[in-house]
């Protein structure tokens, strides 16, 4: 048997649908036709009433599922691209991040955002908003890079009493595979050693995480052992497991999709510097998407974001230090 | 509050005169506890701003009447909804106490003025970005559906300003096409801060709104507390009813500035003369003097009484603690082994 | 025609930018190639620059009294063709539009005029220059300092790994970099480690580490020897005839003091931008003792004439052989010049190094009696000679302040009796 990270996230929605009563899952065609990318696929016909179809009304969708809480609910909302979410940015920042804290009352609400780039998907459907939303307190944003993760991730976000941003990557939905569905996976906080290494740290996440990986494999061949941390989580952040990496490199490459404003490379360097300067034998690098919107041309995506080759040359001038 | 007697023999008749009598005793608390507030603000007491109802008490009271918190319904009011808070079951102390920064309030000093709320109670604590609280109505009575709570309503309160906002469309579009049982008083008083109507919308009346919605509409003369109570009372039967959302507008003038910072320069004193432009709270009083339903000694007591309660209300408040930053939390997350704890810096 | 740019020189190494303290030229004036059109002026000189070639200034992009970095446009100077082809800029664009060349120009921001200091107040040499933009770094390149090789540059993490050790740079400095412009990395330098702990090592002793603290001090600054021959004869004749008899160093110790008081500037030190003066005249001298030097101090020598100063000496001798001088005799510090005698150990030319304390340090060479000429004899006649030596902070003395100190002395001890 073989699953996809796409099915994984169906199938983590079927799971919670059926264990929790309180669980609906509401968002554009996500009913009978099962999602734009069929995360939903099957699940309105299994749990009549519960996979509900929206109008295009992203702030409405967020406000409801907001109050819906308020009434036991633990919805799920599906973004139908991350970009879109920012139409919603205000009922998620300002309404469920702060209601806990103003008020003492949990507000569990998971959005999932499709995020990332993909071949020919252009300036607003290849976005990774994470930053954005890591930025806001009484908001967890997790951003899986593996099937097992997507998964697991995704059954804990909707347990999570807290608001969740569930940023899931459309170019892993099809590319990524696993044998099968885990029985249990590190908790939503850790970060995990995607590979082990000793003379350079990657520290990334999501879709990065593959691309650093055979960024190293063609260092590998250059006598250069590279280790890599996957965040999982870009808020909270691990950062002990972070800085753990460093004192074993003492060198550290951030690597993420997102625009390179501030974000999650920035936060993880500012922690680095701050609390493991004495672990530093070199400055921190970190490498982005270019500081322009997304291409929709593939040749211009390709070199827009960062890629294993782009990684590796990040890498072996890291490592001339 | 004391019952006033009521001299009506007619059961029917006795009844409105009762709520009538009511409806103007929650008016008179929210206008004595803001001019109290206003002037406590004045005094350096209150800090933030105060934000004042006079003019529209009627029409908030009138939502604020017809929904039930013990049946399960829920209010979504807005910044000039003190009469409606009131009527709807919120304490006065909770008032004071979030104007005054009171830990002891529902907001424990994290958020002030307005912005409270009580959401076990179906009392949303608005923030400030209008329209967004309507969804959040919304997601409360679909959540009501989805756990079996049959026969209870929702009503929310935003002004004419308000209906400009996207949040306003896309909640009431969603309402429309979930028919939920969703009250949506629109107060148009005729300023959004100085904006004029005009420059706000270009229908003719704001209930042509409910017509692209698909929803039910009403147009009232909210100066006038008869027309509000029954209005509201009859939207909440057919919202009950399964009707599906009301739209009510109330047509009226903000006699106040904007909050307690702004002179209302801009509203010219003709205004006041002109159509809906009367006090709702002057006009109710009259019309318990001509129906006989309350004396001028009854009021007179009613408000001596009142000024007691709001008095109390203040004092108590003023009394006690402020927030401690030493012993605030500093977390937003109600996951403890999520909170970044880490913020070492 | 061709416009080319007139640009600021590269004014010496290190120097990154340059005042403009006078523009000589015009708009439209005609130059030569050898003309000065501009004085510029750095932290170390007043200079003039010259244009590449003849022709004709076309505009001046720069304003008197302000600082612009070395490769800055002043101005451009319109060529004959050419001149242009001589100098192989042919292809730069021509100026029949009359719009500016910098708006033709690529952008290259060496070549955009960039004010280093605020814009004065007083605009005042009227010349169409523009307003100044924004300060851009004038320093590119590497992060690590090219002229890094070895231990000098350290990262946080080298620092932190020494302070654990408690290792100085100075001990790294066999370690060769294999890092960016020969830096060590943490690797070279745990590898270092490594190979350290596979050698035979004993504890060096206290006095050796704060022998070695104390030097690694003092050489943090640039420091200078000169010597030169002293005649010892009158002194050695002198000595003979006194009781007790007072040590040579003590005569030298006795004349530098002389000397000093005449003028304290020499021994001040200098720090920031002032020089700190010595508040009294404390001689310090070297005595060797197992593993070490110790030093102990004079205090007020030019206030006591020699005989006064035997007894002491001779005390304080003994005392630092036995390693027993007094704490108190080091309270005040440890004086403002130090006189060692390494002619004791047959040596006749040393470059000591001073106390991190002192700027100066007075050396004794050995005494050897050859033949010197004499003009009124016309003969050699034996002389006992030493080469003394003044081992100084660059900073605060010169070549040729330090030789007439040495003079002064030498002079002094020409008559022992007066000391």
């Amino acid at each position: 048997m073989s699953i996809t990270y796409l099915e994984a996230i169906q199938a983590a929605q079927d799971r919670a649908l059926a264990q929790n009563e309180s669980v609906y899952i509401y968002g554009q065609d996500v009913g009978s036709f099962g999602g734009a990318f069929k995360a939903t696929k099957n699940l309105a016909a299994k749990y009549p009433g519960r996979v509900i179809d929206a109008p295009i009304s992203e702030d409405a969708m967020v406000g409801s599922a907001i109050g819906a809480t308020a009434e036991g609910m633990r919805p799920v909302l599906e973004m139908q691209f991350a970009d879109f979410s920012t139409v919603a940015i205000n009922q998620i920042c300002n309404q469920a991040a702060t209601q806990f804290w103003r008020t003492g009352v949990p507000c569990p609400i998971t959005v999932r955002l499709p995020s990332g780039g993909t071949e020919g998907g252009g300036p607003f459907h290849s976005q990774s908003m994470e930053a954005i939303y890591a930025q806001y307190p009484g908001l967890i944003v997790l951003t899986p890079a593996t099937v097992e993760d997507a998964y697991s991730m995704l059954l804990e976000a909707i347990a999570i009493d807290d608001p969740v941003v569930f940023c899931e990557h459309k170019y892993l939905y099809y590319h990524l595979k696993a044998d099968q569905l885990p029985s249990k996976n590190l908790p939503v906080g850790k970060a995990r050693i995607a590979r082990a290494g000793k003379h350079a740290t990657v520290v990334t996440y999501s879709a990065m995480v593959h691309e650093a990986l055979r960024a190293a494999e063609a260092l590998e061949e250059e006598g250069w052992q590279i280790e890599i941390v996957d965040l999982r989580s870009v808020k909270p952040i691990d950062t002990d497991t972070v800085l753990a990496s460093v004192a074993r490199t003492g060198r550290l490459l951030c690597v993420s999709e997102a625009f390179p404003w501030g974000g999650v490379n920035a936060e993880v360097i500012a922690r680095v510097t701050a609390e493991g300067f004495h672990l530093l034998d070199a400055p921190p690098k970190r490498l982005n998407a270019k500081d322009t919107p997304i291409p929709f041309h593939p040749d211009l995506w390709k070199t827009h974001r960062p890629a294993s080759q782009s990684i590796a040359a990040s890498l072996r001038e890291l490592l001339r230090y | 509050m004391a019952e006033a007697d009521i001299k009506d023999t007619n059961p029917e008749s006795r009844d409105s005169a009762s709520k009538y009598q009511t409806a103007f005793r929650y008016m008179l608390l929210a206008r004595i506890f803001e001019e109290r507030a206003a002037s406590l603000y004045r005094a350096g007491k209150i800090m933030g701003g105060v934000f004042m109802g006079k003019g529209q008490e009627a029409f908030s009271v009138g939502l604020g009447l017809a929904l039930d918190h013990h049946r399960g319904d829920v209010y979504g009011p807005l910044i000039r909804d003190q009469a409606g808070r009131l009527a709807f079951g919120e304490p006065l102390i909770d008032a004071a106490r979030t104007y005054l920064g009171s830990v002891e309030g529902p907001m424990r000093a994290r958020d002030g003025n307005v912005h409270r709320g009580n959401i076990a109670m179906g009392l949303i604590p608005m923030i400030s970005h209008l329209g967004s609280h309507i969804s959040v109505v919304s997601g409360r009575l679909i959540g009501k559906r989805f756990t079996g709570q049959t026969g209870a309503i929702g009503g929310v309160c935003i002004g004419d300003g308000g209906t400009s906002t996207g949040a306003f469309h896309e909640a009431l579009n969603q309402a429309a096409v979930e028919k939920l049982p969703l009250i949506i008083a629109v107060a148009d008083n005729q300023f959004a801060y100085s904006t004029p109507t005009s420059r706000q919308f270009a229908c003719k009346d704001l209930v042509d709104k409910a017509i692209g919605y698909g929803i039910e509409g009403h147009s009232i003369d909210a100066t006038d507390l008869s027309l509000c109570l029954d209005t509201f009372e009859q939207a909440a039967t057919r919202a009950r009813d399964g009707q599906g959302p009301q739209l009510i507008i109330g047509h009226l003038l903000r006699l106040c500035g904007h909050g307690e910072h702004d002179d209302a320069c801009y509203i010219s004193a003709e205004k006041k003369q002109q159509a809906f432009g009367g006090d709702c709270l002057d006009l109710a009083r009259q019309q318990l003097i001509e129906q006989d339903w309350a004396s001028l000694t009854d009021i007179e007591q009613w408000t001596a009484k009142i000024q007691e309660e709001v008095e109390q209300a203040t004092s108590s408040a003023q009394r006690e603690p402020g927030p401690d930053p030493f012993q605030e939390s500093w977390q937003a997350l109600s996951t403890q082994r999520l909170a970044e704890g880490h913020t070492r810096a | 025609m061709a416009l080319i740019p007139i640009q600021m020189p590269q004014l010496g190494e290190s120097i990154a930018e340059a005042v403009i303290v006078e523009i000589d030229i015009e708009v439209g004036q005609q130059v030569s190639a050898d003309q000065e059109i501009f004085q510029v002026e750095t932290n170390k000189a007043i200079m003039g620059v010259t244009p590449p070639t003849e022709g004709q200034i076309h505009k001046i992009e720069v304003l008197a009294d302000q600082s612009y970095p070395v490769g800055a446009t002043l101005g451009w100077l319109e060529i004959s063709e050419e001149n242009a082809e001589k100098l192989g800029v042919s292809d730069t664009p021509q100026d029949s539009t009359g719009s500016q060349p910098d708006e033709t120009k690529p952008t290259d921001a060496a070549q955009i005029p960039l004010p280093v200091t605020p814009a004065p107040s007083t605009a005042a040499t009227a010349t169409d220059a523009e307003q100044p933009l924004t300060v851009q770094p004038t320093v590119e390149g590497l992060p690590v300092p090219a002229t890094t090789t070895g231990a000098t540059y350290l990262s946080p993490r080298m620092k932190a790994r020494m302070d654990e050790l408690g290792l100085h740079a100075a001990d790294l400095s066999g370690i060769a970099g294999s890092g960016a412009a020969g830096r060590v990395t943490i690797e070279d330098f745990e590898r270092f480690i490594a190979e350290i702990d596979k050698k035979h090592r004993t504890a060096a002793s206290p006095m050796r580490i704060a022998v070695a603290d104390s030097m690694r001090r003092s050489w943090t600054r640039p420091l200078a020897t000169v010597g030169s021959p002293v005649r010892l004869d009158t002194l050695l004749d002198h000595r003979k005839t006194s009781l007790p008899k007072p040590g040579p160093t003590l005569y030298i110790i006795r004349a530098l003091a002389i000397a000093l008081a005449e003028n304290t500037a020499v021994a001040g030190r200098l720090v920031g931008k002032e020089i700190v003066h010595p508040d009294a005249i404390d001689i310090g001298f070297a005595v060797e003792v197992d593993d070490g030097v110790m030093v102990p101090v004079m205090r007020d020598v030019d206030k006591k004439p020699l005989s006064e100063l035997v007894e002491e000496y001779s005390a304080l001798v003994e005392q630092a052989r036995q390693r027993r001088v007094p704490s108190d005799n080091q309270k005040k510090g440890p004086g403002i010049a130090t006189v060692t005698n390494f002619g004791v150990f047959g040596i006749v030319w040393a470059t000591p190094i001073p106390l991190p304390e002192q700027n100066l340090v007075l050396g004794l060479g050995r005494g050897i009696k050859w033949p010197v000429w004499n003009e009124e004899q016309e003969k050699f006649l034996p002389a006992t000679e030493a080469v003394m030596t003044l081992s100084f902070d660059h900073r605060i003395l010169d070549g040729g302040a330090a030789g007439r100190l040495l003079s002064r002395i030498s002079d002094l001890l020409q008559e022992p009796a007066a000391l």
